[in-house]
Parts: structure tokens; C-alpha cells; sequence
């Protein structure tokens, strides 16, 4: 009977400590991911980075825009210089008239 | 304002990546000392260590995956893997990638450890001994908060607590109640081999 009353509270131990071990980790886990959103907002708040980061969005975009005309302007000017060289030789024969 | 939410994000995971590694190291050497209480049994001691270093992984791989789908960054998933094959800060990145390879092999083989062998693991688990120093350098080699007093303060307590573990630890030596009879049956295998 003595013995069977030291087993169950070893037992009974070994279950709330098996509790308190799930609690801390559970814990743990939830005040990490809580740490993460205030090391996130105190590091924000030292070094936001925010000129830095919407200078280099800035310039990417414009790289990216340069990239387009020049490819557009290419084909354009092309066609247009055509254009130009056949308007140019109608003017020469009209200054010959007058 | 997404690109510097992923960057705020690699940054604070990293730093409670720190402090989890910091508190696994602890916990580890505590359980190499046999530490219990009346209120805390030993298996208590080394079921947080093992647990809070999945909860350590979970955290160093939402650090690592920030950065590298952060467009700013551009790191790439080649420099997670392959150490020093980053563009962007070689050295330091790569002693992070060094870092997180040791404990994702210290986790690989504590999880497979029937498979693998008690020496086998406990030789890898020596490594911790080296990840977590080399953690530290990383964060303060690459890290952008590196200097940044809390950051600062933060690794400085990380240091001194696991400083303070690795001394008792070794001030205290061995708490095995099996070290004794281990070390006679090792001199006897050991006499038996010379004869």
C-alpha cells in the first residue's frame, strides 16, 4: 500500500512536470514570436532604412523604365528617319523651281 | 513598405534566434551537470533543451527565408546552403550559413539518434560548442543592428550567460553517477587491448 501510494505520486510528479514542461516550451514559443514583433518595431524605430530602401525601389524603377524607350526609341527612329530623308528630297526639288 | 517588413522581420528573428541558441546552450550544459530541483526533475532540464531547439530551428529558418526572399537582398537560396557564396558580405554571411548547417546536423542526428549511435551523436553534438560562438560572430559581423545598443546589450548578456554555464561546467565537472565505474571499464578494455 506504501508503495503503491510512492508510485502514484512519482507518477503524479512526473505528470506535472511534464505539464510544466509543455507549458514553458508553449510559452517560450509564444514569447518569441512576440519578441520577434518587438525587436521588429525597436529595430524599425533605430535603423528604419526607409531612405535607403525607397531610394534603391526608385532607381530600380527608373533602370526599368530607361529599359523600355530605348528599345521603342530604336524602332522609332528608324521609321521616322525615312520619313525625313524623303521629305527632304520633295524640298530640294522645290527650291531648284523657284 | 513589404520589402522593409521582410527586412525588420530578418532582423528581430535573428536576434531571437540568438537568444533561443543562447537559452539551448544553457539548458544543454545544465542537463550535462544533472541539474534537477525538487520541483524540477532532470528530464524536465534536457526536454526543454530539446524542444526549445526545434522551437531555435523554427525561428533561424524564418530569419534565413526573410532574407533571402527579400528583394532588396537578393541573396539567393544558394548562399543558405553553400557557405561564403554570398555576394553580399562573404565572410560573415557565410559563418552564418556555417552556423545554421551544425545545428540543422545537431537536430538531423538528435532526431535519428538510435540510427546514428551514441558516439557518433554526441561527437556532433560537441558542435554546439562551436555554432553558437559562431552565431554570435555572425550577428555581429553582418547584422544590421550590430552595434545598436540593444542589440549590443543583448548579445553581451547572451556571452556572459553562456560564458558563466560553460565555466560552471567545467569548474564543476562531471555529475555522471556512472563516470566512475565508465572510466574503470574503459582503463580495463584499454589494459586488456596492450596485453
Amino acid at each position: 500500500m506504501n508503495d503503491s501510494e510512492t508510485v502514484q505520486s512519482k507518477i503524479s510528479a512526473r505528470d506535472r512536470a511534464q505539464r510544466l514542461m509543455n507549458r514553458l516550451t508553449a510559452g517560450i514559443a509564444l514569447g518569441a514570436v512576440a519578441g520577434v514583433g518587438a525587436l521588429g518595431y525597436v529595430s524599425a524605430a533605430t535603423i528604419p532604412g526607409s531612405t535607403s530602401s525607397s531610394a534603391t525601389s526608385s532607381t530600380s524603377s527608373t533602370s526599368a523604365s530607361s529599359t523600355t524607350p530605348s528599345s521603342s526609341s530604336s524602332s522609332g527612329l528608324q521609321a521616322s528617319s525615312g520619313s525625313v530623308s524623303a521629305s527632304s528630297s520633295s524640298g530640294v526639288a522645290v527650291s531648284g523651281g523657284s | 513598405m513589404t520589402d522593409q517588413l521582410l527586412w525588420y522581420t530578418t532582423r528581430a528573428a535573428g536576434a531571437v534566434s540568438l537568444v533561443l541558441l543562447t537559452a539551448v546552450v544553457i539548458l544543454g550544459v545544465l542537463s550535462a551537470l544533472r541539474f534537477k530541483t525538487a520541483g524540477w526533475p532532470g528530464f524536465l532540464t534536457t526536454g526543454l533543451h530539446r524542444n526549445l531547439a526545434l522551437v531555435t530551428l523554427v525561428f533561424l529558418a524564418l530569419h534565413i527565408v526573410t532574407a533571402v526572399v527579400d528583394p532588396f537582398t537578393h541573396l539567393g537560396w544558394l548562399s543558405a546552403i553553400v557557405p561564403f557564396s554570398s555576394y553580399y558580405r562573404t565572410f560573415w554571411l557565410g559563418l552564418g550559413t556555417i552556423a545554421f548547417e551544425l545545428l540543422a546536423a545537431i537536430v538531423v542526428t538528435s532526431l535519428l539518434r538510435e540510427y546514428v549511435g551514441h558516439a557518433t551523436w554526441r561527437v556532433i553534438h560537441w558542435l554546439t560548442y562551436a555554432a553558437w560562438p559562431i552565431g554570435v560572430v555572425h550577428g555581429l559581423g553582418t547584422g544590421t543592428d550590430a552595434w545598436s545598443p540593444w542589440f549590443f546589450t543583448l548579445t553581451l548578456v547572451c556571452v556572459a550567460a553562456v560564458g558563466f554555464a560553460v565555466a560552471y561546467r567545467l569548474v564543476a565537472g562531471s555529475r555522471d553517477p556512472l563516470a566512475a565505474p565508465r572510466a574503470s571499464f574503459r582503463s580495463g578494455v584499454e589494459r586488456k587491448s596492450e596485453q
